[in-house]
């Protein structure tokens, strides 16, 4: 899986691609932990080229999310391929992450949270 | 009909490897994307379950995949070299949403049409996972 990192406004944004698994889920955690390590805790996953997700990518997901709520900070996800989606929805982890169906749209809602 | 046999260490790079080699057959042999990836879904967690909770991440211990495609379906039998595999597949983990693990058989099933789950001699389980193949891949 590569791994590209941007950012805008504070958030640091992951753009995703090839297949979310057992390892490359494991490099996407290390991956977070140094942007933990520089304070940043409000994480956007672009997930436009992620061919391909298993428990395993998901299960690297809910460890994310629950790190970064630790920190008091966000993750948003967006640009769910439709397939990516239905396992988001099988498994009902549709209704604990912040999907987005752009990536603008997500980090235009870390610019209404933060004016709020 | 067209029949694979691999044989994998219980290493975690092991499952992208296993991935690679059956995208690549699944293609040769035109399988719709669609099918694809429900097939790959549930293959890999099968192998998943075989690595982690089968053979615990036991480099020495090996999983073995068996591949068959035909025109009518697709199937794979992912066997390791565990202990009591079948009961901790009938004794599943109590998970929450935010639980980490414990998605795999739910996905398993969800994407093959068959699963069966069997106890084999040494102690290992077998999981076989099958597709009816519902579309014939467009040669574009």
């Amino acid at each position: 899986m590569e791994i590209n990192l941007t950012e805008a406004n504070g958030v640091a944004i992951l753009s995703l691609k090839g297949r979310l698994d057992l390892s490359s889920g494991s490099l996407l955690k290390e991956q977070v932990k140094k942007l933990f390590e520089d304070e940043k805790t409000n994480i956007h996953l672009n997930l436009a080229e992620v061919e391909f997700i298993n428990s395993s990518g998901l299960g690297a997901l809910v460890s994310l999310m629950k790190e970064i709520r630790l920190r008091k900070g966000r993750l948003t996800l967006s640009n769910l391929a439709s397939y990516v989606q239905e396992i988001f929805d099988i498994t009902q982890l549709s209704h604990i992450f912040e999907i987005f169906v752009s990536q603008e749209e997500a980090l235009n809602s870390y610019q209404t949270v933060n004016a709020g | 009909m067209s029949c694979y046999q691999w044989e994998f260490s219980s290493v975690t790079a092991s499952g992208e490897a296993m991935l690679e080699r059956l995208q690549a057959i699944l293609e040769d042999n035109l399988v719709s994307p669609g099918e694809q990836r429900k097939f790959m879904l549930a293959v890999s967690e099968a192998f998943t379950n075989a690595l982690i909770h089968g053979n615990e991440l036991n480099p020495k211990k090996t999983i073995r995949v068996q591949l068959c495609i035909n025109e009518d379906d697709l199937s794979a039998d992912i066997i390791d070299q565990g202990q009591e595999g079948l009961k901790k597949i009938q004794s599943p983990r109590e998970t929450d949403l935010l639980s980490e693990g414990g998605r795999g058989v739910r996905l398993m099933m969800y994407c093959a049409d068959n699963v069966k789950f069997e106890q084999i001699e040494n102690g290992g389980l077998k999981v076989t996972v099958q597709l009816v193949r519902k579309s014939i891949a467009q040669i574009t």
